[in-house]
């Protein structure tokens, strides 16, 4: 099988199950969860999240990867609904109206251990019109790394002050990944990356004068 | 003998706590063990081992523009010793300047030793460091009062040194001169003492060799002394230390080696072997581990947005190897092989995701190089940010 067949394969094959997912979500397909009083449990769970205008994409993908991990219908009922509230807390948090990509990004954060307060703290850094689920992804990133909440939060929050684009902020997560992989300790590939990153921004007052004209479709 | 076994304990829990200090996490507790030997005095006072038991518990915050950390420790040995150390510092940047950095703190034992004395000592310090990407500089002073067995004696240090890093080798080089008056500690030091000085000069010179991947560390230090006034000795001293992470709690730290006497903590030379158990105690786990798997994912960016997603495997071309995650709604997928490697990859859209590899039907695992978050199913999975 040739490479680009191979790739073609592997994508298919995601986007298939991917766009399994909602079907999951409405209820028309059966969750393959063994215990069938578990699965009516689970099925509830994410059918109420959805009454509530939760997204059930992220509830589904985790009772899914409970179903490959081979876990106890318990378990699964447990994990979804855990992850049903934190997805009602991130709603909470990043009002007034977080897009689906940053309600999964928020509970993810909180998954990790980001302080609720954080989650507030990012989401003022830039006008409600743009989203904040790369910021919160590369915070989570970073904090799953070992890096101190505060500083990580310190750092991105300066780089969006400073006008930093998504993909700038994401390349911030990857270099500080590629350090620590090289044997830099986590806090120390953070400051020497948003020093690196920082230095091609705009200064704060310049930053603060293009914030208006910063406009993006939330994800 | 068995006293000097306590100091030696004492000599334990500083190196634990230094070697605290130089981690990540804010609270941490080290339990272990000590094999302690001490150098005789003479032919009435032959070199004796004795065993320590050891006890570190270490508390860091870090803020925004300052950290604080303190630790403190206790020794036990079996039959003369119960001592206790503490320290605090705060370290901070300068303002406005992201090279300078300053660091002063404040440090207390108390102890009964038998074979120098009962009493306490204190000590504060200061020192000032030029930091750059891979390599540093700094200049330190620290003055120190020791009481032992009601004689206080006063000591004084100043050092200097600079540091290195490049790829996962860390070095530094040092040099430190010191003065003291705490003649028992270099009595019980095995130097000779000239009757008429009152106190006495050391100059080291030490040399830091450490290679580290993630969490895990191997170091060896290296110490050459001299004594330049107040007495004769020479000596040298090689101590070297491994610390493995077992899992993201607990790591296993061991040492071995030679310590020398410190005047300005008051403590005494010794050769000590350690082994101890560090447990992450608060909210934060110990740093990412490195895990035995040889599994690894890499994003490339696209040029059209989204980035590919390479998850490479080392593994024999006779083991199942799957990837999933919820790129895949946790669909297990299979990997081709390519030369050693059983390799997948998948063009994704831009955002966070989840990744776990398995070999065998085994447990799921995170990719090496990857975050790791809890999945709520006693295991866990890679993080992954495509840009």
């Amino acid at each position: 099988m040739s490479m680009h067949r191979r790739v073609s394969t592997l994508v298919a094959l995601v986007l298939a199950s991917v766009s399994a997912a909602p079907a999951f979500a409405q209820g028309t397909v059966v969750l393959p969860i063994a215990d069938a009083k578990a699965r009516q449990a689970v099925e509830r769970e994410i059918a109420q999240a959805a009454a509530k205008g939760l997204p059930t994409q992220p509830l589904v993908s985790k009772a899914m990867e409970g179903v490959t991990k081979q876990a106890t219908g318990e378990q699964i009922q447990v994990a979804v609904a855990s992850k049903a509230k934190r997805l009602e807390q991130a709603r909470a948090l990043l009002a007034p109206s977080p897009s689906v990509a940053e309600l999964t990004s928020g509970a993810d954060a909180l998954d990790v251990g980001v302080p609720a307060s954080m989650l507030k703290q990012i989401r003022a850094a830039w006008p409600a019109t743009q989203s904040v689920a790369m910021p919160l992804d590369v915070l989570t990133e970073l904090v799953a790394r070992g890096i101190p909440a505060k500083l990580a939060l310190v750092q991105i929050t300066n780089l969006m002050a400073r006008g930093a684009t998504p993909s700038q902020i994401a390349a911030l997560g990857s270099s500080v990944q590629a350090d620590i992989a090289s044997g830099l300790p986590p806090d120390a590939a953070l400051e020497v990356r948003a020093r690196g990153v920082m230095s091609l921004l705009p200064s704060p007052a310049a930053a603060a004068s293009l914030a208006p004209t910063r406009t993006g479709p939330p994800r | 003998m068995r006293r000097r076994a306590a100091l030696g304990g004492l000599l334990v829990s500083a190196a634990a706590q230094v070697a605290a200090a130089q981690s990540l996490p804010e609270l941490r507790l080290d339990v272990g063990y000590a094999g302690v030997r001490q150098q005789a005095l003479g032919p009435s006072d032959p070199e004796q081992a004795t065993d320590a038991a050891l006890i570190a518990l270490f508390w860091r915050r870090p803020a925004e523009r300052w950290e604080f950390l303190t630790s403190a420790n206790l020794t036990y040995t079996r039959d003369s010793l119960a001592a206790a150390q503490g320290v605090a510092a705060f370290a901070f940047p300068w303002l406005g300047s992201e090279h300078l950095r300053t660091d002063v703190g404040a440090a207390g034992a108390t102890f009964s030793l038998r074979s120098a004395g009962r009493g306490g000592n204190g000590n504060v310090f200061a020192r000032q460091h030029y930091v750059r990407d891979q390599w540093g500089t700094w200049l330190g002073a620290a003055s120190a009062i020791s009481s032992r067995d009601g004689t206080r004696s006063r000591a004084f240090a100043g050092d200097l040194g600079a540091w290195t890093r490049w790829r996962f080798l860390y070095g530094s080089a040092s040099y430190s001169r010191s003065s003291s008056t705490d003649r028992p500690l270099l009595i019980t030091s095995g130097a000779t003492v000239s009757p008429f000085a009152i106190g006495y000069e050391i100059e080291d010179a030490q040399l830091v060799l450490e290679a580290r991947n993630g969490p895990h560390q191997i170091g060896v230090s290296w110490v050459t002394r001299r004594l330049v006034a107040g007495g004769d000795l020479s000596e040298r001293a090689l101590l070297a230390s491994v610390s493995v992470q077992m899992t993201d709690r607990v790591s296993v730290l061991l040492g071995a080696g030679k310590q020398l006497f410190d005047p300005l903590r008051g403590l005494p030379s010794a050769d000590l072997v350690t082994a101890a158990l560090r447990v992450s105690l608060g909210p934060k786990t110990l740093p990412v581990m490195q895990r035995s798997a040889l599994s690894q994912a890499t994003v490339t960016r696209l040029a059209g947005g989204g980035g590919r997603l390479e998850v490479r495997v080392l593994a024999s071309d006779t083991v199942h190897v799957e990837v999933a995650g919820d790129f895949s709604d946790w669909k297990p997928l299979p990997l081709e092989r390519e030369g050693s490697f059983w390799v997948a990859r998948a063009e994704l859209p831009r955002g966070k995701y989840h990744v776990g590899v398995r070999l065998r039907q085994g447990s799921w695992r995170a990719p090496r190089n990857l975050a790791r978050v809890r999945d709520d199913y006693g295991g866990d999975s890679g993080l992954v940010v495509i840009p």
